[in-house]
């Protein structure tokens, strides 16, 4: 009786599941039958392998599919969807623009125009020269036209000394004058344009994650 | 169910054909985690997340068994699990030997008082199998789950965990005899059967 090797174990091991060669086999066997070492080696290989066959199968927790989330699949964008994007982006900037020129030339021009709204408050106020009539209906005039120039109309009296507000009086006509030419709409046009094409795209894309979603909740009952 | 066709479809982001293929697999993938594991818990969270990686990784599937591949994918992520299960350690229900260290043996788990017919019970097999895979190092354990437990070959166990033949020839060789010392603990657990086999053998 000889004692096994490791090496020797590998090949008993390698032999219950078929995996030596016909003469690797046939020489294991050979010494299996001449060393009682070898053959109680086997033994135990086999009890361990044959005790391990009969591990008890555990039933599922629960089914391990996969949704669309868990996946990482999203639902496909329109092509439509990125270029009302691009779009309504555009818009803005215009928006933004011609916001920004038209407040830029309403400073430029009528430095006047607040002064000359200002005007009939000053008048009133500390009682100084001019009719009321003249001035006040430009100044009502010009309210009409743009909110922004409510504005001016509320701040200019704080910042002016009360002395100043005479040498205002003849630009007063000059602003007037040319309150028409500041009306623009484009602004609001752009606004408007933007926030219907963003509503546009969100529609889309809601409209094509709900077809997504049926798509889906359909193929998975099948 | 034509699988190949299946592996193709999901390869091509069908949901639904990948879907169908862990229908099929589910059951050996999480018995082969619960093996590894030993928790019942961290065996589905570790098949789910091995389905999740396997289909976002399915592109890098290239033929050959398609369940080898799959298996590798299990094992990697109860390797993941083992390693966050090291570093948040828990507290071990074995008894300790007085020294604080853990008694290594599975012999406290065997109680020689109690009739070997009380004791034949499938539950209490399978907790000493399990114990004994768990004394196991994770590698051995690997091998011997996939090749005597889930009955792959030995070129799909290979494929499953990326050693060579040989490796895995010698890794089971220890693994079984391990286990065959370890389950000598329970003798009274095991089968007739098996003890029959045993006194013949010895």
């Amino acid at each position: 009786m000889t004692t096994t090797s490791f090496r020797d174990v590998e090949q008993l091991s390698a032999s219950l599941d078929g995996q030596l060669s016909q003469a690797k086999k046939t020489r294991l066997e050979a010494r299996i039958r001449s060393d009682p070492a070898l053959t109680a080696a086997l033994a135990d290989l086999r009890q361990a392998r044959a005790i391990l066959r009969r591990t008890p199968k555990h039933r599922l927790p629960r089914n391990f599919t996969l949704t669309p989330k868990m996946a990482g699949i999203r639902p496909p964008v329109p092509r439509s969807v990125p270029a009302l994007g691009w779009a309504s982006g555009v818009a803005m900037l215009l928006f933004f623009f011609t916001l920004g020129t038209n407040l830029l030339g309403r400073i430029s021009f009528g430095a006047a125009a607040p002064m000359n709204a200002a005007a009939p408050m000053t008048n009133e106020g500390y009682g100084l020269g001019g009719g009321p009539a003249a001035t006040q209906s430009p100044a009502t005039d010009n309210t009409q036209v743009t909110p922004t120039a409510e504005a001016f109309v509320m701040t200019a009296p704080e910042t002016p000394p009360p002395g100043e507000m005479r040498l205002v009086e003849p630009a007063t006509n000059a602003a007037t004058k040319s309150t028409p030419k500041l009306v623009n709409i484009w602004p609001y046009i752009w606004l408007g344009l933007a926030a219907v094409l963003i509503a546009a795209a969100l529609l889309i894309r809601r409209a094509s994650v709900q077809a997504f979603r049926r798509k889906v909740g359909i193929k998975r009952n099948t | 169910m034509d699988k190949p066709a299946l592996i193709r479809d999901a390869q091509h982001g069908d949901l639904d054909a990948f879907n169908t293929l862990v229908l099929a697999y589910q059951d050996i993938v999480y018995n082969t985690a619960l093996r590894i594991l030993g928790d019942e818990d961290l065996a589905a969270d570790a098949s789910q997340e091995a389905f999740i990686s396997a289909f976002r990784a399915l592109n890098s599937y290239r033929g050959g068994s398609f369940r080898a591949w799959l298996l590798r994918t299990v094992t990697n992520a109860c390797y993941d699990e083992l390693r966050r299960k090291q570093r948040r350690p828990t507290t071990p229900l074995e008894p300790e030997a007085g020294d604080g260290y853990e008694v290594e043996t599975p012999r406290w788990l065997a109680d020689p008082n109690a009739s070997p017919e009380e004791q034949l019970d499938q539950a209490e097999l399978e907790h000493a199998i399990q114990h004994c895979l768990e004394n196991l190092p994770i590698y051995f354990r690997t091998v011997v789950v996939l090749a005597d437990i889930q009955g792959l070959d030995y070129s799909e166990v290979a494929a499953a965990v990326k050693k060579p033949l040989g490796t895995i020839k010698s890794r089971l060789a220890r693994a079984r005899l391990r286990l065959r010392e370890c389950l000598q603990s329970f003798r009274e657990l095991l089968p007739a059967a098996f003890r029959l086999e045993e006194e013949r053998g010895l």
